[in-house]
């Protein structure tokens, strides 16, 4: 009689379905956790990969690009466009800061990207899905008098229309373009403008930049490229420059990982709330049928039987439950307010792990069932 | 006739020091086959000790047990084989699985000896048959009367047809009319599978029944 285990179950089923949802929300919640982290690495990364460049460079003593505080000034420009471990004609003055825009009224979020026209950083018409690029200001021939144009390319999920106008800094802004959806970490979207505009409305319409992007040039690697303009600065000690691969482990190790190891702590916390919930429900379970134990174990069941009805209930409530917990995960990323991504692998490991944490909950409480002595057999009622 | 079951010097205390209880002292005890014998004696004199004892369920302070001539070595027999498959037991409260329909409940013993599928599932059928509830199969225990319950433990005791059963008060929860009904049970099944019985039991009426009366007090055998 192999479905032993499955008619107690059926008995108790309450309990058992109680059992399993727990299981089930709590992996859901470890893989939401994960994937919100891995939404938060990916959109940390769009950006920075989007631009092309493979030179980052900082103020000194910034900490990288998107770190620390950083103003570079036009000399920097002039100086590293000679630069020769850089592509002729490659380095890009960029302003990348967290602005509040003023959108239909309400206060928003976003990043305000302000690129040189034609230089790297900003999107090309072949990114927008609706709308014209921002018309280019004359940034060498500028003059403080003159008037930046206006404009903004906005993210297609902004959900605003090309004509409509926002605020940034009390400057009125005409969106002129959508771009495909780029986003910084947490779902924000970029806005993206002129140089001059972003520092009109940012930095109060000083030639400062706080970041410049670049190329190397041929014949080097960015590490080869980024080291020799260090070197070149060692003197000087005004600039940090980093490859992109160090710019990206930077924004990842600031943005995601610094501010989500108490997810982390948090997704461990629930692997034990797992653990514990199978392992205390199978345990109770287990001592209020001692009596039924104790039967089993006068009329001849052995040890490995005793625990194998255990253990088979507690390996079907984690399977059924890791499996819920999988599909309710997927259901939560689709319908969550901010970026998850779920990796199959990923949900693979914390399927497994939970598996194996929830079982480790139902052996001990087969240790303890396999304890029960038959002698309780003549004592009590069933 | 030989001995089925056989106990010699049998001790078994609980506790240690000043909580130490001797519930079974220096017993000698023989049962033979077919035989029915019944333990009576006052609450507390060591009637369940001694056959949980002879059943192999507790493992005795002194003295050994040899069942149909084996000799028990406690250290190395696998003990829950041995009673899965020569002994057979019935307790004073039923203890059936509630899960369990009344043929679940016969074959989960015979699962647990080997005996599987539709050959336990038709044994089992047989055997409650056998004790009148051929009307009761797929009952569960909450939907069947005390003395069905007693009536499906026994059938349940018979599964793996067990050199002895020991019964623990079989009668003690059932009115004077089922007791009398399932004492008749008793001597069929004996008559029917010549099997040994050995009832534990305070009831004087059930005396007439037995081939032998075994007398405890304190733990020892007062008279035979």
């Amino acid at each position: 009689m192999n479905n032993v285990f499955l008619k107690d179950m059926a008995y108790r089923k309450a309990r058992v379905i109680l059992t399993t949802i727990g299981i089930t929300v709590l992996i859901a919640l470890i893989l939401m956790l994960g994937g919100i982290m891995n939404g938060m690495r990916i959109q940390a990364q769009q950006y920075p990969t989007f631009t092309g460049a493979n030179i980052w460079i900082s103020a000194e003593g910034s900490g990288s690009a998107f770190i620390g505080f950083s103003l570079l000034v036009p000399e920097h420009l002039a100086y590293l466009d000679g630069a020769q471990p850089l592509k002729p004609n490659s380095v890009s003055p960029l302003v990348f800061a967290h602005a509040r825009p003023v959108i239909r009224g309400k206060l928003g979020k976003a990043v305000v990207v302000g690129y040189k026209a034609d230089k790297l950083g900003g999107p090309t018409q072949f990114e927008l899905t609706e709308g014209r690029l921002v018309t280019a200001s004359q940034y060498e021939g500028w003059a403080e008098a003159d008037i930046p144009p206006r404009e903004v390319v906005v993210d297609e999920k902004m959900n605003l229309e090309i004509g409509e106008r926002i605020l940034i800094g009390n400057k009125e802004l005409k969106v002129v373009g959508k771009a495909k959806s780029l986003m910084f970490v947490l779902d924000t979207p970029l806005l993206f403008m002129d140089l001059r505009t972003a520092q009109e409305v940012l930095l109060k319409n000083s030639l400062h930049v706080n970041m410049m992007i670049a190329q190397a040039a041929e014949g080097y690697t960015p590490e080869k490229a980024a080291k020799e303009l260090e070197n070149f600065d060692e003197q000087l000690k005004t600039i940090d420059v980093r490859t992109l691969k160090q710019t990206l482990r930077d924004i990842i190790a600031t943005y995601v990982d610094e501010p989500m190891k108490a997810v982390q702590f948090l997704r461990v916390m629930l692997w034990i709330a797992a653990g514990l919930i199978v392992g205390m429900i199978t345990y109770v379970t287990t001592l209020e049928k001692t009596q039924e134990i104790g039967v089993l174990k006068a009329i001849g069941a052995s040890n490995f039987y005793i625990s194998s009805l255990i253990i088979k209930q507690v390996v079907l409530m984690s399977v059924v439950g890791v499996i819920c917990g999988l599909i309710l995960s997927y259901i939560f990323a689709v319908a969550a307010p901010i970026f998850v991504s779920i990796h199959p692998v990923e949900s693979g490991i914390v399927a497994l792990i939970s598996f194996v944490v929830c079982c480790a909950g139902g052996y001990l409480a087969a240790r303890k069932a396999i304890a029960v002595d038959p002698m309780v057999a003549f004592r009590g009622e069933v | 006739m030989g001995i089925v079951v056989e106990g010699k010097g049998l001790t078994k205390h609980f506790g240690e020091g000043d909580a130490r209880v001797v519930a079974v002292d220096q017993v000698d005890i023989a049962i033979e086959e077919s035989e029915l014998v019944m333990f009576m004696g006052d609450s507390g004199c060591g009637k369940t000790t001694l056959i949980s004892l002879l059943g192999c369920i507790l493992t005795p302070s002194e003295g050994d047990v040899w069942i149909g001539g084996e000799q028990i070595d406690y250290e190395n027999h696998d003990l829950s084989q041995l009673r899965s498959e020569k002994i057979g037991f019935v307790f004073q409260l039923f203890n059936l699985i509630p899960y369990l329909t009344a043929v679940e409940n016969v074959t989960v013993a015979m699962d647990i000896a080997g005996i599987k599928g539709d050959e336990a599932e038709k044994r089992a059928a047989e055997l409650l048959t056998q004790v009148g509830l051929n009307q009761r199969l797929h009952h569960r225990p909450a939907q069947l009367s005390g003395g069905e319950k007693q009536r499906v433990s026994f059938a349940r005791a018979l599964a793996n047809n067990p050199q002895i059963i020991f019964a623990d008060e079989p009668t003690a929860n059932l009115d004077s009319r089922q007791s009398a009904n399932l004492m008749n049970l008793v001597r069929e099944l004996r008559q029917e599978h010549q099997t040994t019985i050995a009832i534990v039991t305070h009831h004087e009426g059930l005396k007439k029944d037995a081939d032998r009366v075994i007398q405890m007090k304190d733990g020892q055998i007062v008279s035979v």
